[in-house]
């Protein structure tokens, strides 16, 4: 029997605000010592109250909007309750009833579209790391903001998984509302999947695949669990639902025999917190700050940049903008650049770190065209531009501190005798040297050399025209 | 709603109290008054009726995104855990 799969992801974003959810305390720990990000409210110390960062409300909105989602005017904040000692606060606050964000989708660049459910904002716990006979925690992560992000079960492959995960990296990036530093779980990923009998209108028995870092994880992850479970079917026995981990390095899921007594968080509003009534002018100011996003660069793009180019453009906001102020008339030679740095340079990401402004390359672009660089100076040029000692030269300065420009290259005296050969005044003598006449070739090297203000090299100028003129 | 012992043994259970049998059965009987107590209100007809969020009808209570110093350190909340080790909380084997 076939079997058919569908898929739901929760995704839980860290949003980039200065300060926690909950207290005026530095939110980026990165490269931080533990615990020293941290406040009396991340320590729930008896007495401490949470004060909302009002800035993450304006991050939820954009990341909404990025999502083509509803922003609930009204929104509130809930307690979840559980004992574990990565939250001190023994619940987490989070938004159960009302969130933020609410329905809304995904377009993935195959134009597949996955609907989301809805998106809440709710602070992060702790960080365990466990050891042989004790754990250690550290704090540094408690209250980070995070949206959570739920799809609807609209995912049906692995692939989709993958590019599903991989769009909303993109989206919250082009945004600006997180680092999307995977490695360091700025994103993370739990993955519900489920098989049935192709045709059957139920879903089957779902298992959760949680906390992937990585698209690849996620790809491989539903994949083994399709494989998994269909072996599971095709045997005559049941799926259980469960959560299971995975491994990178097994390339497995396996069953967390968490206890299997019902989850009861026992919700309640929380009280230190009052209900978010957002004004239309509110939601719809922070949502006018939304940058252009990837569909709005395909759209903008389509037919000047190659789709498999830009797809892989599209993964450095920071690049596209700066596309975005190029003229079209360039873009294609500048897009190509970009991207034979990014697929052939080592370290090629630290090219992104400074980008070279947007007259340097509209001039590099131009000097190619007009064949004052040839395709390889244009490339050797180009990488100069990121070249800190070359900062303050402009791209002609460069060019010719390195020598490159062309004036007695093929290509670029190619063009000049086509301009001489292209006016009227030649035509006659051009007509006489096809009859026989040898000896006017020098009134058209002559005219040659007068257009290229004599920086042409006359034999080579010589040889083209017998060329052209065969 | 019932209350016996075994859902004061849940309870505990979720907010890792270790409880004796005789506090067991004590707060069973507390727990049971006060929700017997409590449930005076189910004689109300609360049908859409919202849950009370906030009593002093307060909203939007929010702050700016800035950095402000916090009154205790590092040093001095670590001070405050049972042990830690290379500044971090040590806990009992969880995992």
């Amino acid at each position: 029997m076939k079997y058919y799969p569908t898929i739901g992801i929760e995704c839980h974003v860290q949003l980039s605000t200065k300060t926690k959810l909950f207290s005026e305390v530095d939110n980026d720990a990165r490269g931080k010592e533990p615990n020293s990000c941290v406040s009396p409210v991340c320590y729930a110390l008896p007495g401490m109250l949470p004060r909302l960062n009002g800035e993450a409300i304006k991050f939820a909105i954009r990341a909404g909007k990025a999502m083509n989602c509803e922003i609930n005017a009204s929104s509130r904040f809930d307690r979840k309750h559980y004992f574990y000692p990565d939250s001190p606060k023994g619940y987490q606050i989070t938004q159960f009833y009302h969130p933020i964000i609410g329905a809304g989708y995904v377009e993935l660049p195959s134009g597949t579209k996955i609907r989301i459910e809805h998106a809440h904002l709710e602070g992060d716990a702790g960080k365990l790391t466990h050891f042989d006979n004790y754990s250690l925690v550290d704090l540094n992560r408690v209250d980070t903001p995070l949206i959570e992000i739920v799809s609807m079960p609209d995912i049906h492959s692995a692939k989709d998984a993958h590019d599903y995960c991989k769009e909303l990296w993109r989206l919250m990036r082009f945004a600006k509302v997180t680092y999307g530093d995977l490695y360091n779980g700025n994103m993370r990923f739990d993955v519900n999947v489920s098989i049935a009998p192709e045709g059957s209108d139920k879903l089957g028995t779902r298992a959760e695949v949680k906390n992937l870092n990585s698209f690849r994880s996620v790809e491989r992850a539903v994949e083994y669990e399709i494989a998994r479970q269909t072996k599971i079917l095709e045997a005559g026995e049941k799926v259980v639902q469960e959560t299971r981990g995975w491994s990178d390095a097994t390339g497995k899921t396996t069953g967390q025999r968490s206890k299997e007594e019902a989850k009861d968080y026992r919700y309640m509003p929380e009280p230190d917190i009052p209900p978010i009534n957002l004004s239309r002018q509110f939601i719809n100011d922070e949502a006018a700050k939304l940058p252009m996003m990837p569909s709005d660069y395909r759209e903008k793009f389509n037919g000047k940049i190659p789709t498999d180019i830009l797809e892989i453009l599209l993964d450095y906001p920071e690049l596209m903008e700066k596309l975005n102020g190029i003229d079209e008339k360039h873009i294609t030679i500048i897009s190509n650049l970009f991207t034979s740095v990014l697929l052939a340079e080592e370290k090629s990401a630290e090219y992104l770190n400074d980008l070279p402004d947007v007259k340097k390359l509209s001039d590099l672009a131009e000097m190619n065209e007009k064949k004052e660089l040839s395709s390889t100076a244009t490339k050797e040029v180009f990488l100069r531009l990121f070249d800190p000692q070359m900062k303050g030269r402009d791209t002609k300065a460069i060019a010719k501190e390195l020598g490159l420009i062309q004036e007695n290259d093929l290509g670029a005296l190619e063009a000049i005798v086509d301009a001489v050969l292209a006016k009227p005044e030649t035509k006659k003598a051009q007509d006489d040297f096809r009859n026989g006449e040898e000896k006017v070739i020098g009134f058209l090297v002559g005219q040659v050399m007068k257009e290229s203000k004599g920086k042409a090299n006359p034999s080579a100028v010589q040889q083209i025209l017998r060329d052209k003129l065969k | 709603m019932e209350v016996n012992c075994e859902t004061i043994k849940h309870l505990a259970k979720l907010s890792n109290f270790s409880l004796s049998d005789k506090e067991t059965e004590s707060l069973t009987g507390d727990l049971k008054n006060i929700i017997n107590y409590i449930s005076e209100l189910d004689k109300l007809d609360t049908d859409g009726i919202e849950p009370t969020y906030q009593v002093f009808e307060m909203e939007n209570v929010w702050r700016d995104d800035e950095i402000i110093k916090q009154d205790a350190d590092r040093e001095q909340l670590l001070a405050l855990t049972k042990e830690e080790k290379d500044h971090q909380i040590k806990v009992p084997k969880v995992l």
